[in-house]
């Protein structure tokens, strides 16, 4: 039992690193990025080879993940966010499916859908974190960092920024904010931070394939985000903690496995539209009222 | 010489899918500036509905195909009666929308795979799988009818905007929303049309691609991300733009397998639309998108 | 700032064509016309929201044309908005920052690798922007939000976060619409010390009336050409111009 609840702690801590970082975009920026799956996956996939391939030890891991996720994050949001409009949707969208396809073809380097196994353990200061328990530790302190970096840039000038070019860019152009460098980049600080997140589940799980970072993920990320209200940092935790505590609730309903998965999709979708009518700003979010 | 061909003429009936899908999210899109991917869930439920019709109802296939076309057209509008609009009356913001239509493709996708399971449900077409073998080049009359039929859909869509009463009412809409409705437009009507035409004109695709290989819950999002960046390229508020964006991404797909494995297909024209995007961002003939509506 | 021959044309339709006038320095200068005679057009040339067809607009000597909003206020020119566009979910305080230079809290490198220095200008641009405040006598309301202040006060705000960046040329998109005599009280004066701030302002005005009270100088547009230019008293007793304007 203590086991299980260790899990559960390490799969919130990894998605608190994943809902927070999108959060950035999506509640601070005001853009919808449906990639976060892929740029998780980056994460995963870097660490993990470079550890694997080249003995690079977690810590190395974590950097290249880093760097990976900004690199691709970078490439799609340089074309896409320079226009004003949905083009970043659109090619997030296609980032999501393109990056997914590398992972499942790139046979030579990612093995296909047979996945890379083996992945070695951490070892932070000495230290193999080599139980459910010591990656709980591991887990809620690089959720906790990922948060205090996100709260700095928040609370600053740059957050300042941030949240008047999500209002009106108009009006953040006309006072002499370089808005399209804003954009690119908080895209790709929360690619970055979202990538560590993939390296922390590779070494934990020590066994990826790319059936952990399809567009479901993408979506069930964003649920994260939306449940618990993009309006303040803390709102994607309690996301966190909600939601990944679904597929245990569902369990205990004895839904067949077949329809499980589809269960699943339907109640985050539902929840999704659900939330639009009663409560768009999410479970932390202050109620808006709608000036006349 | 003979593979380029065939491949040419894959990707014009493949083009001619995406231009459908594109002509009907490019309408929706350019009137209602809501990024409806619910979209892909109408173009998977149409392919239902006609199977539904011909196997359940034991409908002959040309009934089963309009009723399902009907159906999808009510189903687009009731998205936006019932879930677009009642948000928009409580003030919600562009995202809401998107994100509540993000919900709608998700839940309607998967109650379609618990429903029918995620196999292709396949439908009887006598005549129509018939092969049909121009030079190199190896077709069906399903193939040959998909290309009719976008060209065709194209030219009532085109006729109907030019020249309707209500075509002009939501090109009006389309280009200035707040004119519109001071030379007395009823936006909430036209959304609703738009919706239904818009579904009417993308069902085809999705009961032709049934026709063909299978109904399957999954497929929409596949082609409505597809039919979202041919309206990009193809330029966005056109729709001739449309027509074209679609089938230029279906011959580049296509095209693409000349030299490339079939796998990377979407890797292909996924890039091709970025370097679009960052050498003509308003697409073939869109209206420059100045950041400037004041 | 000289503005030489600048034209925009949409579609078939010559929005402005050649229109040329200078803005001399320590002034105001009004922009005036009837609707529709190309003025706000003007204005989103020089601040680069829109890029004209052909001519130039120079201003110490580097031409405007062709760079980005954020560019030309880095050259010292803003503008205000007709409808405010102020930032309604923020205080009255942030929209004022977000006018102030805070270049090192705004890049992030400085942000985690200069923490103290970060610090210190954020303390110094809270002070300034206080003291902007103060200015336009809004520092009462500063932690309010924006949306929740009073039309004139709005208004006053709009001003207040250009005046926040330092820049010497002020744009000021129809200043007093949609305001009653007595916030008109609040506004003229308004604008009257700015120059006394050894500001430049050029302002789009509807009203004829406060033209002469509002300008030095004054250039009238019609049908996107320049009529006339010259001394406000000249230009708003010329019969010829008043029945341009009101006949339009």
């Amino acid at each position: 039992m203590a086991a299980y609840v260790a899990h559960y702690l390490v799969m919130v801590g990894i998605y608190t690193i994943l809902a927070v970082s999108l959060n950035l975009l999506v509640g601070y920026a005001g853009i919808f990025s449906l990639a976060h799956a892929a740029i998780y996956g980056i994460g995963a996939y870097a660490s993990a080879l470079v550890a694997l391939k080249l003995g690079l030890g977690f810590w190395g891991g974590l950097v290249v993940a880093a760097v990976a996720g900004a690199c691709a994050a970078a490439l799609v949001g340089i074309p896409s966010l320079r226009v004003a409009g949905d083009y970043y949707i659109v090619a997030s969208f296609g980032l999501q499916v393109v990056i997914l396809t590398v992972f499942m073809n790139w046979t030579d380097l990612t093995n296909g859908h047979a996945g890379l196994v083996g992945i070695p353990r951490p070892r932070v200061f000495g230290l193999v974190i080599d139980n459910p328990f010591k990656y709980v530790v591991l887990s809620l302190a690089l959720a906790a960092l990922t948060y205090a970096v996100c709260r700095r840039l928040t609370g600053s000038a740059f957050g300042r920024t941030l949240r008047a070019v999500r209002e009106d860019e108009i009006a953040a152009q006309a006072t002499g904010k370089n808005v399209v460098l804003v954009k690119i980049v908080i895209t790709t600080i929360s690619s970055a931070l979202g990538a560590l997140g993939g390296s922390l589940y590779a070494h934990y799980i020590t066994y990826i394939n790319p059936s952990s970072f399809t567009l479901d993920e993408s979506i069930f990320i964003a649920s994260l985000v939306i449940l618990g209200g993009t309006e303040r940092l803390a709102g994607p935790v309690v996301g966190a903690f909600i939601l990944l505590a679904v597929p245990e609730a569902l369990k205990f309903l004895a839904i067949p496995d077949t329809v499980a998965a589809p269960t699943r999709q339907i109640l985050y979708g539902s929840l999704l539209i659900l939330f639009m009518f009663v409560r768009p700003e999410g479970i932390l979010g202050r109620a808006r009222v709608k000036s006349a | 010489m003979d593979l380029v061909l065939q491949l040419l003429a894959t990707g014009l009936v493949v083009g001619s899918l995406y231009a459908l899908c594109a002509l009907g999210w490019g309408l929706i899109y350019g009137t209602t500036l809501h990024f409806h991917v619910a979209h892909g869930a109408v173009f998977a439920v149409a392919a239902y509905y006609a199977y539904v019709g011909q196997k359940l109802l034991h409908l002959p296939l040309l009934a089963a195909v309009a009723a399902a076309v009907l159906a999808a057209a009510a189903t687009g509008l009731l998205i936006d009666l019932l879930v677009y609009q009642q948000l928009e009356k409580r003030g919600a913001f562009r995202t809401s929308i998107f994100i509540s239509s993000l919900g709608l493709l998700i839940a309607l996708e998967n109650v379609l795979a618990i429903v029918f399971t995620p196999d292709p449900m396949r439908m009887d077409i006598g005549g129509l799988g018939t092969a049909v073998i121009i030079g190199p080049v190896f077709l069906t009359y399903l193939h040959i009818l998909t290309v009719v039929l976008a060209v065709a859909g194209y030219g009532l869509l085109a006729a109907f905007l030019k020249w309707s009463r209500w075509g002009q009412a939501i090109r009006a809409v389309s280009s200035s929303p707040e004119m519109a409705r001071t030379v007395g437009v009823n936006l909430g009507k036209v959304h609703l049309l738009t919706y239904a035409i818009g579904s009417a004109i993308s069902a085809p695709a999705g009961i032709l691609v049934a026709m063909d290989v299978g109904a399957e819950p999954f497929r929409g999002t596949r082609f409505v991300l597809l039919a979202s960046v041919g309206v990009i390229m193809g330029g966005i508020g056109s729709i001739p733009g449309a027509m074209l964006g679609g089938l230029f991404l279906g011959l580049l797909e296509n095209l693409g397998i000349w030299k490339l494995p079939s796998e990377w297909q979407s890797a292909i024209s996924f890039g091709v639309f970025l370097v679009f995007i960052l050498v003509r961002p308003r697409g073939f003939f869109g209206r420059t998108i100045h950041s400037a509506e004041i | 700032m000289t503005i030489e021959k600048v034209s925009k044309a949409f579609g078939g339709i010559h929005a402005v064509e050649e229109c040329s006038f200078d803005v001399p320095p320590g002034l105001i200068t009004g922009l005036i016309g009837p609707n529709g005679a190309g003025k706000t057009t003007v204005f989103n040339m020089i601040t680069g929201f829109l890029r004209a067809d052909g001519g130039s607009i120079r201003y110490k000597g580097e031409e405007l044309l062709g760079l980005a909003p954020h560019q030309v206020e880095a050259r010292g020119v803003v503008r205000t908005f007709q409808h405010l566009r102020l930032w309604g979910k923020m205080t009255v305080l942030e929209n004022v920052l977000l006018g102030c230079r805070t270049p090192l809290g705004e890049n992030v490198l400085t942000l985690f690798l200069r923490p103290g220095r970060v610090r210190a200008e954020e303390t110094a641009a809270r002070e300034r922007a206080m003291e902007v405040l103060r200015f336009f006598a809004l520092a009462g309301r500063a932690h309010e939000l924006a949306e929740d202040l009073a039309y004139p006060e709005q208004k006053l705000l709009s001003m207040a976060r250009i005046f926040a960046t330092d820049a010497e040329i002020l744009l000021l998109d129809e200043p007093t619409s949609g305001l009653d005599t007595d916030s008109l009280q609040k506004i003229v004066p308004m604008v009257r010390r700015l120059v006394e701030h050894g500001k430049t302002v050029l302002l789009i005005e509807h009203n004829m009336e406060l033209i002469s009270q509002l300008s030095d100088e004054v250039v009238f547009l019609h049908q996107g050409r320049v009529m006339a230019r010259g001394r406000a008293e000249q230009i708003t007793r010329d019969p010829a111009l008043t029945e341009i304007y009101f006949g339009a």
